[in-house]
């Protein structure tokens, strides 16, 4: 499904602007990253999309709907949320509940519910500690038992506000063949993360934020070789491209293949000469 | 400066110990990164660090615990306080809601030490520049966003100017640059004013760039420890799920070395 | 905003006054309000005091809004119960076996402004003193640090736990919980809120305790305060005068009790 935002400016009650005329189209089944400095903008924008923040002014349509005519639960049908603080979203009294809620509310049948939670918590590796609680878990592990919450809703378009913070590598792979598989399936993600590394390695378009305003938006590739509008937006690019370009190699390598690869064509393409 | 020696700590009512004979010994002036996989016990080694642990979190003890050759557990939190200083993960809840404002919100702790207003003042002023959020001093600490109440938390332990500072994931919710700035001016107190820091970090580029030495725990045990490049370029940290740099990895398709370069610096070096 | 309060910023001279003042203000409506005999003396204290401080801080409106809003329900419950059963002479209408009397009116409203005038006092101190601020006054006159900080995030815990509420609803409905009218189903939502209210706060408690140590809260040194609280000469002799006369009030009464 896909999203679009039109002309939307954003003040909060405390009279800071948070978002300053934004134009943004995201197409079905993309995975856009959303990159930004803290306090550019990222959270106020994405809340936009469920309705939990209405535009001071412009337009947010969500496929065919235009927000404005809906309550959030009813976006909700459309648009899953993982918080960037995890603890803000949970409340039941097991995991397996915790993930239920969801499916339940969006009234998925009582076998629907059960099949949905059991591979939404097996996709996140918490599937042995279903009846535990919530609160059992460290911060890390609540994060990713929330980002199930999110899944088990089956909603054509997922925010994950963070998804990689305080993980280990482990966490990093399971957040990782989740977005992966998602993508497959043809689902629209957007991201908000700061990890450079994670995103140049899966997402397909980058939108750079700042100061409530799109600074940079593009094809990965695209925006991680702009050194120049990173740098004015506060963003370092990833270890890898960091690495060809103090190597002064051309291209930008956003994963380790692409690196390997293109620096062995490099050293061939200097020694022939 | 602290000492630990076979030390091992069960939180209470578990069987497992959360840190298993751990022996280790941190030196003035040293700046100490700690590596893991989630659950290996870096908070808890964070919390023995800074006293929390006996003195907070009841449970079990084994083993030698020393600050400054006293045993930890016969001084107080509040003696520990103005020379020890603890910055938790979630920045969500540090912020002590007692006061108004960002710049009275720093200045809790201060009063707490019984500080004069004009030395407040001052610290105030340096802290708030170290994480770059002057323009944030007059707002409410709560309205800001996630990185913001992260850099408030920790202008908050800096201003207290602690001889010996334990900083748990501190830099989650921070932006690349914003990262990088905190190591830099965490790496510029330990030059200048020859504190000790102690970091719980999963961005190991960081750690690799400005650590003298790197601890890597899992399980509860002391894994490894040694130079950032020894420690974190080994294959070990697969298998602890650290993980590695992306430089590590590149380098490693690439290269036969004895060790694997493990910051921006090392790896122009090995493949120039 | 989480961590709000009931504090309202404007710059007035009721907002610059020590605390203190503000609270040996207080401390007479609370006499007052125990003491004075009746009806008139009460509304006329509302009236002539109260009322034009709240119109000095540039509160007036917040000021009756909040007075309404606490004081409300009390008139309405206290006139219908006191009207009805406390007896008297002059019955002005009758509801089946039940009559609804004058003097029981009277009694009834006589106390609601009783309430009025306490509250009112205390209503006026919380909107015009950022409590963190009160706090400090008290606890440079000796009043200890830890009560002052519960006491403080007690004040506070109902508008942050409205801020929290309020964040968790949004969670619940990002997850399709529909909040629409109607009393079943505001039933409904109170699980899926008061669940991480409680259970957030109870974390919060033990994250929050850790916290505060790690702020020296427990130091034996002698705390100070980054802003010195304004007070003038002028300002104490009020507050000796408020308190006096707050005693004076409770006294005459007691005497007059006695008698
Ligand atoms: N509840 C709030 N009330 C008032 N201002 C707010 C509130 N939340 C955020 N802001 C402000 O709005 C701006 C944008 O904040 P936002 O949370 O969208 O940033 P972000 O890009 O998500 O940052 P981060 O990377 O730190 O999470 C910032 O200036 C911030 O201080
Ligand atoms: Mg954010």
């Amino acid at each position: 499904m896909n999203l679009r935002v039109e002309g939307v400016s954003f003040r909060y009650p405390s009279g800071v602007l948070a978002l300053d005329g934004i134009d943004l189209a995201i197409p079905s089944g993309q995975l856009l990253a959303i990159l930004g400095e803290n306090g550019a903008g990222k959270t106020t924008l994405v809340k936009l999309f469920n309705g939990l923040l209405r535009p001071s002014q412009g337009k947010v349509y969500i496929g065919d709907w235009d927000s404005a005519e809906h309550t959030t639960a009813a976006l909700a049908r459309r648009v899953g949320f993982l918080f960037q603080n995890p603890d803000d979203q949970l409340f039941e009294r097991t995991l397996a509940r915790e993930v239920g809620y969801g499916p339940r509310n969006l009234g998925a049948s009582e076998a629907e519910v059960k099949r949905r939670v059991a591979r939404a918590l097996k996709l996140v590796g918490l599937h042995d500690m279903a009846e535990a609680h919530p609160y059992d878990l460290p911060q890390p592990q609540r994060k990713l038992l929330a980002l199930a919450a999110t899944i088990a809703m089956d909603t054509p378009i997922l925010v994950l506000d963070e998804p990689t913070i305080g993980q280990d590598e482990v966490g990093r792979g399971a957040i990782s063949r989740i977005l992966t598989d998602l993508h497959r399936m043809g689902r629209t993600l957007i991201m908000i993360s700061h990890d450079m590394d994670f995103c140049a390695e899966h997402a397909q378009r980058m939108l750079v934020m700042l100061n409530g305003k799109i600074h940079v938006e593009g094809t990965t590739e695209d925006v991680m070789g702009q050194t120049k509008k990173l740098d004015e937006a506060e963003v370092a690019p990833p270890q890898l491209v960091r690495l060809a370009q103090a190597l002064k190699m051309p291209g930008t390598p956003l994963t380790v293949d692409d690196f390997v690869d293109e620096y062995k064509q490099w050293r061939k393409k200097k020694k022939s000469k | 400066m602290i000492e630990l020696k076979k030390f091992s700590y069960w939180y209470p009512g578990t069987e497992q110990p959360a840190l298993d004979r751990v022996s280790l010994s941190i030196a003035e002036g040293e700046f100490i990164g700690i590596v893991g996989a989630n659950g290996a016990g870096k908070s808890t080694l964070c919390y023995a660090l800074s006293g929390f642990v006996p003195h907070f979190y009841n449970g079990e003890t084994e083993g030698q615990h020393t600050f400054n050759g006293q045993d930890m557990a016969s001084l107080d939190l509040g003696q520990l306080a103005g020379q020890v200083g603890l910055v938790f993960q979630n920045p969500f809840n540090q912020i002590s809601g007692a006061r108004f404002t960002v710049r009275e919100e720093i200045a809790f702790g201060l009063e707490n030490l019984g500080l004069p207003q004009s030395e407040m003042r001052a610290r105030i002023d340096e802290a708030l520049e170290l994480v770059n959020i002057q323009d944030l001093a007059e707002r409410s600490p709560f309205s800001v966003s996630g990185g913001q109440q992260q850099r408030i938390a920790i202008a908050s332990i800096l201003a207290m100017q602690p001889r010996v500072l334990v900083l748990d994931e501190p830099t989650s919710q921070l932006d690349p640059d914003g990262t990088r700035d905190m190591f830099t001016a965490l790496n510029k107190l330990v030059s200048t004013r020859k504190i000790t820091v102690i970091l719980a970090e999963h961005k190991l580029e960081w750690l690799a760039t400005f650590c003298d030495r790197v601890i890597a725990l899992g399980g509860g045990k002391l894994r490894a420890e040694g130079s950032p490049q020894a420690v974190l370029s080994s294959e070990q940290m697969l298998r602890l799920g650290v993980g590695r740099t992306q430089y590590s990895e590149a380098a490693a398709r690439l290269l036969r070395t004895k060790q694997l370069p493990v910051t921006l610096e090392q790896a122009k070096k090995a493949l120039k | 905003m989480r961590g709000g309060s009931i504090y309202i910023e404007r710059s007035s001279g009721l907002h610059w006054l020590h605390p203190l003042t503000k609270v040996a203000l207080t401390a007479l409506c609370f006499a007052s309000a125990a003491a004075l005999p009746g009806l008139p003396w009460l509304l006329a204290l509302f009236v002539g005091l109260l009322l034009p401080l709240a119109i000095w801080g540039r509160l007036t409106g917040a000021f009756l809004k909040a007075c309404l809003l606490v004081v409300g329900p009390f008139v309405l419950s206290l006139t219908i119960i006191q009207g009805f059963f406390s007896g008297g002479e002059t019955v002005l209408f009758k509801l089946g076996r039940f009559a609804f009397t004058q003097e029981g009116l009277l009694a009834g409203l006589t106390f609601a402004a009783r309430l009025l005038v306490a509250l009112g006092g205390t209503l006026l101190l919380m909107q015009s003193t950022p409590q963190p601020h009160l706090m400090q006054a008290l606890t440079e006159r000796g009043f200890p640090p830890r009560i002052a900080y519960v006491v403080l995030t007690a004040i506070q815990i109902f508008p942050s736990f409205q801020d929290r509420a309020q964040v968790i609803m949004d969670a619940q409905q990002a997850r399709g919980l529909e909040l629409q009218s109607g009393l079943l189903n505001r039933a409904r939502l109170l699980l899926p809120m008061v669940g991480p209210l409680i259970l957030g706060s109870v974390m919060d408690v033990s994250e929050r305790a850790m916290a505060l140590e790690a702020r020296a809260f427990s130091s034996p040194a002698r705390k100070t305060s980054l802003n010195t609280l304004a007070d003038s000469l002028l300002q104490r002799a009020v507050r000796w005068l408020l308190a006096l006369a707050a005693a004076a009030l409770l006294l005459w009464r007691l005497w007059s009790a006695l008698q």
